[in-house]
């Protein structure tokens, strides 16, 4: 079993090992597997070297923070003061943020190791992490396959040990799929629950960061340590979680009301269906209450959120114009010109696909059969999610129709890709917190994920039932053989 | 097909992006199944949408917003630390002669 973060933080403060050499395993362990893997996109060893110094200082003090000297990774699009902030996108190339987003800041304040920047889909836009600028990460558990999307590269890294944990961010799924495809846990906290300040924006009524880590304590243990009000981010939200996450996760789930709808098993894959329904059976036999639930409008959430998310794209992306960072085209005869051949040269096929449905749903004539109908029917899904949770507790469903697809998988389309998103976007919609947890294998032997989706704020009960059910289940997926030697 | 590709180049134009005719070929019959797609949005459900009534309910409030804080602004040098300024301004190429 490989150590958490509450094992390292031991083992870092009775001194059986300092933070440097932690993060020379781990830098070791990047340099070996990272040419293949294509977790990370952007090295930050110097700077890792330097915090864990410090953090070894602090260590010494006494009465550091549980995640003082643990070397982790964030994905590309959370801004990092001096150091590499792409999206993965040629647009953004070299460009070097000159603030901290507020997550990272509270990291580093409580003494975290930076090992690099996460790869990732283009601006975040995709379920495969393939859209990349700089190329595909690979599914460590099977190199043949992908990691999933967007946050492919934190789930990677978190999956073959070359972090401790991650950090990712999820506008439709893009935490908690790349999690169930790699086998780690994925937590998308409530939106308003984590600040937004710094992170590259995709869709702001539905983008939120969370962890990616090897176990729900560990998720827990981050949440704890980025949720929080800013003023810097005006949907934030000042939720008084208590003293620590952490605490409610040795709860047992006797007369917990878990709600399972069938529209979230339309069309999913049979042994996924077959996986989640062992993992239910589990949970009944240890005291849970099971309430078969319907949630009717799922069934056209993944439309009303593409056009929300891409709604909300074309207008935050349309800040790169090539005049202030990142990528400009070589030659031009007018400005123009110039912020045409810019984002025309600087933006891959996805973004641009995103960017014209966008532009298409938000434009005269269009806007009310398409955005403002999106929006009305948000409004029915967020109804319906509110209506079962005074029924249940938490619901469970498959984190994704399928495991982890072949890479370079032909034939597929965009909508076919979209597609994939059909299990964990109504979260989104819904601004509710949900966890994926690994829960099998299928035949191939790749990673099954189920998804525990919770109340508003109610991150306390989602992450109590998830651990439960690591708990209870034991090890339900092979481990990775490789990565830091810890 | 649904959408024309004068309607694609209008949306390119909107959207600040040019395609070459290749391009414009391939995202046109590409654009044709995404907006197939979003139009199902008015299929019906059970339940039925007929049950939402305003656009009321949004995800945030704004009604309350913080007093404005005046704060320090970002040095001139690291704003221009991504580009290549000119006397403390971002620069391009002189477009007019």
């Amino acid at each position: 079993m490989r150590a958490g973060i509450s094992e390292l933080a031991g083992r870092l403060r009775n001194r059986e090992i300092s933070s440097v050499e932690l993060t020379r395993a781990y830098i070791d362990a990047i340099e070996k597997l990272n040419p293949t893997l294509n977790a990370y996109v952007h090295l930050t060893f110097d700077t890792a070297l330097e915090a864990a110094e410090q953090a070894d200082r602090m260590l010494a003090e006494g009465d550091a923070p549980v995640l003082c000297g643990i070397p982790m990774a964030l994905k590309d699009n959370i801004c990092t003061d001096g150091l590499p902030t792409t999206c993965c996108s040629k647009i953004l190339t070299g460009f070097k943020p000159y603030y901290d987003a507020t997550v990272w800041e509270k990291l580093k304040r409580q003494g975290a190791v930076l090992l690099g920047k996460t790869n990732m889909d283009e601006f975040a836009m995709g379920s495969t992490s393939e859209t990349s600028f700089y190329g595909a990460p690979l599914n460590p558990r099977n190199p043949e396959y992908v990691t999933g999307g967007s946050s492919g590269g934190s789930a990677a890294a978190v999956c073959a040990n070359l972090a401790v944990y991650s950090l990712g961010s999820d506008t439709g799924g893009s935490i908690r799929q790349p999690a169930s495809f790699c086998g780690v846990v994925g937590l998308k906290p409530t939106y308003g629950a984590v600040s937004r300040y710094g992170l590259i924006a995709y869709g702001s009524s539905l983008d939120q960061i969370g962890p990616l880590t090897s176990s729900v304590r560990d998720a827990a243990i981050v949440f704890d340590a980025i949720k929080g009000v800013d003023k810097r981010d005006q949907t934030s939200v000042d939720f008084d979680y208590g003293p620590s996450l952490v605490e409610s996760l040795d709860r047992d789930i006797a007369g917990m009301r878990i709600g399972v709808a069938e529209e979230f098993f339309d069309g999913i894959n049979p042994e996924i269906e077959a996986s989640i329904g062992k993992a239910i059976a589990l949970l009944e036999k240890n005291g849970a209450r099971i309430e078969n639930i319907r949630i009717p409008a799922l069934k056209i959430a993944l439309p009303v959120y593409y056009i929300i998310a891409c709604a909300e794209a074309s207008s935050n992306l349309g800040r790169y114009d090539g005049i202030r960072y990142g990528y400009r085209t070589p030659s031009y005869t007018s400005i123009d010109e110039m912020i045409v051949k810019t984002r025309s040269e600087g933006f891959g096929d996805e973004v641009k696909r995103r960017i014209m449905l966008g532009t298409y749903v938000l434009s005269s004539g269009y806007y009310d059969a398409y955005y403002k109908k999106a929006c009305l029917i948000r409004e029915e899904i967020i109804r319906e999610f509110d209506a079962v949770f005074e029924k249940c507790d938490v619901l469970v469903a498959p984190t994704a129709p399928n495991t982890a697809f072949p890479l370079n998988y032909k034939g597929a389309s965009p909508v076919e890709i979209y597609l994939s998103d059909i299990c964990t976007v109504p979260v989104n919609i819904a601004g509710v917190p949900a966890i994926s947890v690994p829960c099998g294998e299928d035949s191939r032997g790749l990673p099954i994920g189920m998804q525990i989706i919770g109340r508003k704020f109610d991150e306390a009960t989602v992450l109590q039932a998830a651990h439960f059910y690591e708990q209870a289940a034991g090890k339900v997926i092979g481990d990775y053989k490789g990565g830091a030697a810890i | 097909m649904a959408i024309s590709k004068t309607e694609i180049e209008k949306l390119a134009r909107l959207a600040r992006l040019s395609f070459s005719d290749e391009e414009l070929e391939r995202f046109t019959a590409e654009f044709d199944e995404i907006i197939e797609f979003a139009n199902t949005i008015n299929q019906s459900i059970e339940g039925g949408t007929e049950q939402i009534r305003s656009v009321g309910a949004r995800m945030v409030s704004f009604d309350e917003l913080r007093p404005d804080e005046v704060a320090p602004s970002l040095p001139n040098e690291k704003i221009l630390s991504n580009v290549e300024g000119y006397n403390g301004f971002f620069s391009l190429e002189r477009s007019r002669k």
